[in-house]
Parts: structure tokens; sequence; C-alpha cells
């Protein structure tokens, strides 16, 4: 009887301490919860536009952690949470990266779209004074190619301010239309398009 | 002469061979055969655009009617 009630005790005491232990561990898991949040925050805008799948991850990895904070889960979301300030680190160097991946291509584009444009405004400009047409292009072809070359001219003003707009990705995407359709145009008009305008898609 | 000399344009080996891979400018190289009139009526059917293209390249055609063999006319 007597040795039951010690085991009896016993028991109480390892459940109360690990009560006592899980418990401890809440304010330091709200505090790790908090930074993590505030971390997150402080790179969140540019991560989104850049790296959103892993701007997500780090965004579920913060809701696990609070998930586990509200089942009064302490360790789990401690340790979850104590974790993701590195994650944090990794997304913003992701984003910068990628940014400057971007910006460099953007650059390159702005500076070799308008060359192309230009050649090709100027054989426009030349074929619609010329009496007859070269071989290879007919009046509804040299139509086509007049209308290809101002879509293309309205897209790059869309281009230069999406980049103005700070819409990076936007603005490369839409250099990447105009490149295509110049290089169309071209072949249309006969002429040879650049080489950088007939590489590997950026 | 250069009226004895072959129209030839440039094929896609010949374009790019400077270091701006975004250089748009059309080039042709003057073959046996070419004249300003010829090229012009190639790249624009109308020979008597011949104009356009001695005016860019005014730096190094002094006379419209005196072409050689190699040179490299811009074509605009």
């Amino acid at each position: 009887m007597r040795s039951k009630r010690i085991l009896v005790t016993l028991l109480c005491a390892v459940v109360g301490i690990a009560l006592m232990s899980c418990a401890s561990n809440k304010e330091p898991a709200a505090a790790a919860i908090k930074a993590a949040e505030d971390a997150f925050n402080a790179v969140k805008a540019e991560a989104v536009k850049y790296v959103p799948d892993k701007a997500k991850a780090v965004e579920d990895a913060i809701t696990a952690a609070k998930g586990s904070f509200d089942k009064k889960d302490y360790d789990a979301a401690l340790n979850a949470a104590k974790a993701i300030p590195e994650k944090v680190k990794e997304l913003s160097a992701a984003a910068a990266a990628k940014k400057g991946e971007l910006t460099k291509s953007w650059e390159e584009m702005s500076a070799g779209l308008p060359k192309m444009l230009d050649a090709v405004k100027s054989r426009l400009d030349i074929l619609s004074k010329s009496k007859k047409l070269p071989a290879g292009l007919d009046k509804a072809k040299l139509e086509g190619a007049k209308s290809g070359y101002e879509a293309a001219v309205k897209m790059w003003d869309d281009a230069k301010a999406a980049f103005a707009g700070g819409s990076i990705a936007d603005a490369l995407a839409k250099a990447n239309t105009v490149k295509d359709k110049t290089v169309e145009v071209m072949t249309t008009l006969g002429m040879q398009p650049p080489a950088a305008a007939t590489a590997t898609k950026g | 002469m250069a009226d004895d000399e072959k129209l030839k344009g440039l094929g896609p080996d010949d374009k790019g061979k400077g270091t701006d891979a975004w250089d748009a400018t059309q080039w042709h190289v003057v073959v046996k055969g070419d004249t300003l009139s010829k090229i012009s009526k190639k790249y624009y059917g109308d020979p008597n655009l011949y104009m356009k293209i001695f005016e860019a390249n005014k730096d190094i055609l002094k006379n419209p009617d005196l072409i050689k063999v190699g040179q490299k006319l811009r074509i605009p």
C-alpha cells in the first residue's frame, strides 16, 4: 500500500514536471514566433516578388509554428520558430540574387531592343518609299510588318513603364515579347536579327 | 569594275561578328557585279533608292558609282 502511494506520488511528480517544462517554453516560443514573423516581414515584399515559392515555404513554416503554439505544444513551436530566421536569411539572399539576375537581363535588353527597333523603322521608312518591293515581300506582308513594328514599340513603352514602376519581372516579360515580335518583323523584311535576339530566351 | 560584280547578301554566319551581340546593323559585302542600284533593288525592290545606301556609307564611299569588291556596306 505504501509503495503504491510512492509510485502514484512519483508519477504525479513526473507529469507535473513535464507539464511545467512544457509551459515554461510558452514565452520563449511566443518570442521566437514573433522574431520569425518580424524577420520575414522585413523581406516579404521583395521575396514574394522575386522568389514566391520560397517565400511561401517560409510563410508555411511560420504558420506551422503558430499551429503548434495554439495546440499548446510549446516545445514544437519553439523548435519550429527557432529555425525560421535562418530560412529568412536564405530567402533574402535568394530574392536579391533573382533581382540581380532579372535586372541584368533587363539592362541588356534595354540596351539592345532600341537598336533592333531603330533598324526596323529605318527599313520600313525606305520600303514605304519603294515603288516595288524586294523578292519575298509583298504589300500585305509589308503592312503586317508595319503593324508588328507599331505593336512592338507600344509594348516596349509598356515594358519601360513596368520597370519604372518596380515590376522588373513584368518588364522583362514584356521586353521578351518585344524581342520576339521584332525578330518576326525583321525576318519578314528579309533582315538578319542580331545574334543576341535569336539566342536562348532569357 | 563594280558593275560586273555579282549580288550577294550576308548569311547568318556573317552577322554578329562584332562585340555587340545586339547590333542590328544590316550589312552587305560587295561582290563582283554589284552596283548600289543592284544592291538597292535586292534589299528595297527599287534600284532608284540606291542613294539611301550611299548616304549610310559616306564614311567609306566617296562616289555612288565606285564601290569595291569586299567592301562591307551598311544597308539601312
